[in-house]
This record gives structure tokens, C-alpha cells and sequence, in this order.
């Protein structure tokens, strides 16, 4: 199974990861805007109390807290990829998946309120995620787990 | 006005202020730095290059080489002299507009309000004339012909105003400045694309932009704005938001060049205008200051008190002087005029007005300031600022902050004003410092800025360490804004003081920080600083003096900070200038200047263990002067 490795050593905080994955998730047709607040990142980078970078991204867990709150069953662990895939047609919008992730990487939208902004891992794109590809100081990179 | 905006403001040493702001319902500067707060490594590092369509190219272990060949050395200093550049040539453009302004008044018989600073330049230029007129004419066109030399011929003025030994100082670097404006027009040249890539040499183009700046675009405006609106006296005034009186028509004055305001200022004092005020129901008209050029107002304020109340804060309290609603008109003439500053103006309706094209705000009117149009120019912007307040003032809520500040800020310090005051002789200062009294001085300047801890916060908190260690801080600058709302340039702040710089406070009356003004007064610092000098016969970097930006904001501090290190000084800034990528850079600025000019940088964003470094900075110097 891949994951996502966070090495927060190596982060500059470029946002890179953020504008790589706004761009992934562009809805059709919109033109791209980084000031348009319909574009979402999945991930995003936070600062500690000592001023250390905090790349936050979701960790697709082995035991997802958001998918075992899901009442819709919205969110469910994908048992060939062990990817945590969302789908929105049969959410039932009670966000108690944003309440139990343990990282707070999961968010509502921020225009609507009626979705759940989660990452896939770029699975459509069947290559790595692009947060990984536009990293230029390497400090998210894809490796197989057991 | 935007609906999304956070609710943690970022904090001020203002305390005051910081909970005015809290409570605010419109978003400012403060409302913005949570969101801003995670920035990228490259670009603090000064290690992102966006000089051709490779780019932007950055700097890793993997790629330490940008697609052209270009080093972390490269790409910093190249950004660093690009940087340095514009801001000499925001101060070169003031003194540009200053000196033609004179030339102009001179041309016209206009008022003179400093004959004893016109006697001063003249003396020190060699110039001679018929009558006042003709030798203020001759100053300003000496000083012209220098900025408009090309960069292969030295500036003739520069060996009139540099203290002697710095003059031999730069002469063996070759550091001269050739005319001011080539100086930043070849500065702009050589760090652009596939051109320079000599780290030092362009560290060394900073140092030369430093001198221009520092003796043109600072200590000159200063003299020759003198010449025009009078010099700085001495006087306790009111500072703070307090000084807004909503019974008046209110214009918020922002930027640097005083003398583009001259006339409106003269204007406002004038009976048929003041009537043009009470027909709309208000008492008449205020300048509120505000930024560098509401310091220099509140430095030459004895000459016009009828008019002018009294500064009201540095550059992030722009847009809370505005939130009071009791501001009718924002008058721009250059920086530091944030953009934050529109929505509100849009909100309650205040009407945004530039006389400089160079600092146009977008929903502003641009009445270009041109000399032979003043008085028609004035008469359009007092109709257009009456308009506003009749349109508005029935109409905005007023949010008025009337206690914040205070009434007893020491102002109207200059180099002649201070001399003066000591009776006409540095030797009482200097016996101060020899005698350990004054342990040594600090010249705290430059701007305010939302990082080091908050607005004001370092700049105030090491400012109170330092007084505390007995030196005497000097200010120049937002600083200075920030220092006087704080109370620090009040009389009593000699409570604060260490025990000995606290007993000469009381005697003479004086708070242990003194406030020159405007950014543009770091040029009067050096005044004093060489006064001082040469009545000890030592160079500048052998004083028992450092000079410190806590919160430096902008390209023109950069300028002043080359300005500072070509003095030999010890400069302080609590944050690093974009250069840390790189390794030569650092070497430069932090060590090796030290043995080409005396100065170097240091940089420490904690106040107390900053206080504690330019201490042991003044104590080293103390001793090599043999002072115990």
C-alpha cells in the first residue's frame, strides 16, 4: 500500500503541495485563481510553537477515525489500495468525520458547507500525487507500506 | 467590507490600541498576519530567483545551482542590491521633489522659515548669493547637479557632507557615489538577468547606494525641508489618536515630502478657509499625522500649531486612525501608505487623495503636485475635502479612541535643536558618556513591522532594555511613532531608566528616548553622531554608539541599513534582510565588514538578549576609548 511521508525537517513552507493539489481538484471549466476561494487544498502547512513547519496531510490511517464515524458510509478504506476514498453523492453532511480526525487535516468546503474536502491520493491521475511531484525540497514523498 | 476576516489580531506593545483593534468590526493588517503567518523558507532565505522564464529556480541539496548557473550567493545578493536599489530610490525621489521645491520657492520669493539652515548649507557647500533667494537657488541647483550626474562621475557634495575620515574610508574602498539616481538606475542594471554575478561587488554597489542615500536622500531632505517650513524646536505635544478632535474637518496626511504639503498647511490656518469649514458646521480644518511625514510636521510643529494637533501613529496605525471615522480625507504624497488602507476608506467614505502620481492608491484622486499650480491645486483639494465631510460626517459612526497616547511627547529634537538645548556644545553630552552616566547611545530607527513578536513589540521592549542599561536611544522613524504612543518620549518614561540615565532625565527634564522624527532624520542622527566624532577627534566606528532597525519593514530601511554599515556602525535588525541562503552574503554583512567599513550586522529578534549584545557592542567601544 502507498502512503504519504511527511519529513517536516525538509519543509520551506513553499505551499507548493497546496497549489499542486488546488490545481488537481480544480472544478471543470473554472479558471484557475489562487484567490478563488471554490479552489481547495487537502493539505496544508501549519507552524509550531517553535517556528518548525507542520506539512499536514491526510494519512489515509490504518484504522481511519473519519471513516469509523461515517454514518452514510460516505468514507470507507478502499481494501485493495488501503486508500480512505470519499464519496460525496451519499454524504449526509454531519462532519462527524472533520470532529474525529486526528490530525484536523479533514475541512467542510468553505463556500458550501456541504462536502467533505478530502484527499484521494490523486487516484484518478494513476500516477503519484501531485502535492508529492511539485515538492521541489522533497519532503512529502510516496512509499510502500505494509 | 469583507466579511472573512480573523478574529485573532495581531498584538501591539500599544496596549491600548491592540484592544481598540480587537474590537474592531473591519479588517486591518492586524486582522491579516494569522493567515499570512507560514511563510516560504526560499523566499525568506533569499534563495527563489524569478529573473528569466527558467525560473522561479530554488535553491536545494539537490538543486544547488538555479537552470543558469546561478549560486545561492548569486540569487541573494542580486536580490539584496535589487532591493537596495528601489529603496535609495524612493529616498532619492524625495529629495528629487524636495530640492526642486526649493529651487522653486527660491525662484519665487516664496517664504524661507529657515534662514539659520540655509546660512548652515551655505557654509558647508561654499555657496555664496546676493540675497536669501539667490543662494537657496544656488543650494538646490548644487544639489540637483549631483543627483543627475551619470554613475562614472562622483557626486561633488559627497566630500562637503561625509565626516573626513569616512571620506578617506570610502575612497580606498572606492565606494563614491557617482550621481544618485544612475547609482540606482546601475544597481537596478547589474542585478538583473545573466548579468553580475560578483557576490561582493554588488555588495559593495549596496554600501555605495548607502552613501547616496544616506547623505542625499536623508540628511539633505532634512536641511533642505528645514529651509522651507523651519527648523525643529523643542516642545511637548500630544501624540496618539487622542489628537483626533471630530469637531473639525480632518485630513490624515501619509508619506515622506513634507514640502508638497506647504501650502495646503499654510492654507488651512487662513481665515477665509477656516470660514469655508464653519459654513459646513465644523470648527475648521486639522492635519492629523500620520507615518514619516505626520513626524516631520510634528518636528517642525511650533510654526504652525493652529493647524496641526499632533501625530497620531506609524505606518499599521493608518488604518486604525482611519477605522475612527472621524478622518474626512487622506492626503498621500509617497509611502507608507498600505493598501489596507482603500477598503476602509471605501467604507466610511473618506476621500483618498495623491499628490504624487509615484504613490497613486487605486480609488484615489490624483491631483499631481506641480509648483506653479499650488495654489490652484490647494483650493481643488479643500473643495473636494469639504465635499467629503459633508457627505459623510452625519453618516459614520464614530469609533474615537480619545485617551490613547498622551500629551507629553518630547518633539522638535534635531542636531541643531539638541546643541542648543545643551547650550550650544556636545561637551555636556560627551562628559556624560565619558563620565559612565551615559553608557553610550543607540539610534533605534526604522519602521514598524507585524513580525518580531507584534507591532511595536520588539522595537518598544528592547527599547526599554536598553534605556534600562543606562544608554540613551535616539529614534528616527515609525519607530519613533511607536516609541511616543508607548509613552517612552515622555518626561516620566525616566522611570524606566537605569539609575544614572535616570537622574540626568529628571535634572534636564528629558525622557531617556529622544525623538527625531521621520526615517528621513536617521540623516540628523548621523549629524550628531559626526559632531560628536570630531569633538573627540575618533572615527564613527569608535563611538560608544550602534544603531538598530528591530522592525524594519521595507526596501528604503535596507537603503538606511547600507547607510548605516558604510558608517561603520554596528547595525541591529530583528530579522534577517533575505540574505541568510547565502553563506557569502552572511560572511559580508556579519564579519568581513568589520575590517572594510568597521560596521556589521547582527541580527536577534529577542529583546532582552539584543539589548544584552549592543550593550556588550557599546562596552568593547568604551574600552578602546579607555572610558572605564
Amino acid at each position: 500500500m502507498r502512503r504519504i511521508i511527511i519529513d517536516a525537517d525538509k519543509c520551506k513552507a513553499c505551499k507548493n503541495c497546496s497549489v499542486a493539489c488546488m490545481r488537481a481538484h480544480a472544478p471543470e471549466g473554472v479558471t484557475f485563481s489562487l484567490s478563488d476561494p471554490q479552489f481547495e487544498s487537502r493539505n496544508t502547512i501549519l507552524q509550531d510553537g517553535e517556528k518548525q513547519y507542520k506539512p499536514l496531510f491526510c494519512r489515509h490511517c490504518a484504522k481511519p477515525s473519519c471513516a469509523n464515524a461515517c454514518v452514510s458510509g460516505a468514507l470507507a478504506k478502499d481494501p485493495n489500495t488501503g486508500h480512505v476514498l470519499y464519496n460525496p453523492d451519499i454524504c449526509a453532511k454531519c462532519f462527524m468525520c472533520v470532529m474525529n480526525c486526528p490530525f484536523g487535516v479533514l475541512k467542510p468546503d468553505r463556500l458550501t458547507n456541504t462536502y467533505v474536502v478530502k484527499c484521494d491520493f490523486c487516484a484518478a491521475d494513476g500516477s503519484e500525487p501531485n502535492c508529492v511531484a511539485n515538492c521541489p525540497s522533497k519532503a512529502i514523498y510516496v512509499k510502500e507500506v505494509e | 467590507m469583507t466579511e472573512r476576516f480573523s478574529c485573532t489580531a495581531c498584538c501591539s506593545a500599544d496596549k491600548p490600541l491592540e484592544k481598540f483593534i480587537s474590537n474592531l468590526s473591519m479588517e486591518t493588517s492586524f486582522h491579516r498576519v494569522e493567515s499570512q503567518e507560514v511563510k516560504c523558507e526560499f523566499g525568506l532565505e533569499g534563495v527563489c530567483c524569478r529573473l528569466c522564464a527558467n525560473g522561479p529556480c530554488r535553491i536545494t541539496p539537490d538543486s544547488p545551482l538555479g537552470v543558469c548557473g546561478a549560486n545561492a550567493d548569486v540569487m541573494v545578493t542580486r536580490n539584496f542590491l535589487r532591493a537596495v536599489s528601489a529603496g535609495s530610490g524612493c529616498y532619492i525621489h524625495i529629495v528629487e521633489n524636495t530640492v526642486r521645491n526649493l529651487k522653486n520657492t527660491a525662484l519665487a520669493k516664496g517664504t524661507l522659515k529657515g534662514l539659520n539652515a540655509l546660512e548652515r548649507l551655505c557654509n558647508v557647500f561654499d555657496i555664496s548669493g546676493g540675497d536669501v533667494y539667490e543662494k537657496a537657488a544656488n543650494v538646490a541647483d548644487a544639489v540637483l547637479a549631483d543627483l543627475y550626474k551619470p554613475d562614472f562621475e562622483k557626486m561633488e557634495l559627497t566630500k562637503k557632507l561625509a565626516y573626513e575620515p569616512r571620506l578617506k574610508r570610502w575612497e580606498e574602498l572606492g565606494i563614491l557615489p557617482g550621481g544618485a539616481k544612475s547609482e540606482v538606475f546601475s544597481g537596478t542594471v547589474k542585478s538583473s538577468t545573466n548579468l553580475n554575478s560578483d557576490p561582493v561587488d554588488m555588495l559593495l554597489h549596496c554600501l555605495r547606494l548607502g552613501i547616496s542615500t544616506g547623505l542625499y536622500g536623508l540628511l539633505l531632505t532634512n536641511l533642505l525641508n528645514d529651509i522651507m517650513l523651519g527648523e525643529p524646536e523643542i516642545r511637548i505635544a500630544p501624540v496618539g489618536l487622542r489628537v483626533i478632535d471630530p469637531d473639525y474637518i480632518n485630513i490624515m496626511i501619509t508619506g515622506h515630502q513634507h514640502s508638497m504639503i506647504a501650502t495646503l498647511q499654510d492654507r488651512l490656518a487662513d481665515d477665509d478657509v477656516i470660514q469655508k469649514a464653519k459654513a459646513v458646521g465644523a470648527k475648521g480644518f486639522k492635519l492629523v499625522g500620520c507615518t514619516c511625514v505626520g513626524q516631520d510636521l510634528q518636528l517642525r510643529g511650533a510654526h504652525y500649531t493652529n493647524v496641526f494637533d499632533g501625530h497620531g501613529g506609524n505606518n499599521f496605525t493608518s488604518e486604525i486612525i482611519l477605522a475612527t471615522g472621524a478622518i474626512d480625507a487622506v492626503l498621500t504624497d509617497f509611502n507608507c501608505t498600505l493598501p489596507g488602507i482603500e477598503p476602509i476608506c471605501d467604507n466610511l467614505k473618506i476621500k483618498q487623495i495623491c499628490i504624487d502620481s509615484i504613490s497613486k492608491k487605486a480609488n484615489a484622486e490624483l491631483v499631481d503636485f506641480s509648483f506653479d499650480a499650488r495654489t490652484a491645486t490647494t483650493e481643488c483639494i479643500l473643495d473636494e475635502v469639504v465635499v467629503a465631510y459633508t457627505a459623510r460626517r452625519d453618516n459614520v459612526p464614530l469609533n474615537l479612541l480619545p485617551d490613547h497616547g498622551n500629551d507629553t511627547t518630547l518633539t522638535g529634537i534635531s542636531e541643531v535643536s539638541l546643541k542648543a538645548f545643551l547650550g550650544d556644545t556636545w561637551q555636556p553630552l560627551i562628559e556624560l558618556i565619558a563620565g559612565g552616566q551615559i553608557k553610550g547611545l543607540a539610534a533605534v530607527v526604522g519602521c514598524s513591522n507585524l513580525t518580531g513578536g507584534g507591532h511595536d513589540v520588539l522595537t518598544v521592549e528592547m527599547t526599554k532594555e536598553l534605556i534600562a542599561r543606562d544608554i540613551l536611544v535616539l529614534s528616527a522613524g515609525c519607530s519613533s511613532g511607536g516609541l511616543e504612543n508607548c509613552g517612552l518620549m515622555s518626561p516620566e518614561a525616566a522611570e524606566l531608566a537605569g539609575p544614572k540615565l535616570k537622574a540626568i532625565c529628571q535634572q534636564l527634564g528629558i525622557p531617556p528616548v529622544l525623538n527625531f522624527g521621520p526615517c528621513l532624520a536617521i540623516g540628523r542622527l548621523e549629524m550628531v553622531a559626526t559632531e560628536i566624532a570630531a569633538a573627540l577627534g575618533v572615527d564613527l566606528p569608535q563611538l560608544p554608539l550602534v544603531l538598530s532597525a528591530p522592525q524594519w519593514l521595507e526596501e528604503q530601511a535596507l537603503a538606511d541599513g547600507a547607510f548605516g554599515l558604510a558608517l561603520g556602525l554596528p547595525l541591529h535588525l530583528g530579522v534577517p534582510p533575505f540574505v541568510t541562503g547565502s553563506p557569502i552574503a552572511v560572511q559580508v554583512l556579519c564579519e568581513d565588514m568589520k575590517s572594510l567599513t568597521g560596521g556589521h550586522v547582527l541580527i536577534n529578534g529577542d529583546a532582552t538578549e539584543s539589548a544584552v549584545l549592543l550593550e556588550d557592542i557599546i562596552l568593547q567601544k568604551r574600552e578602546a576609548l579607555g572610558l572605564a
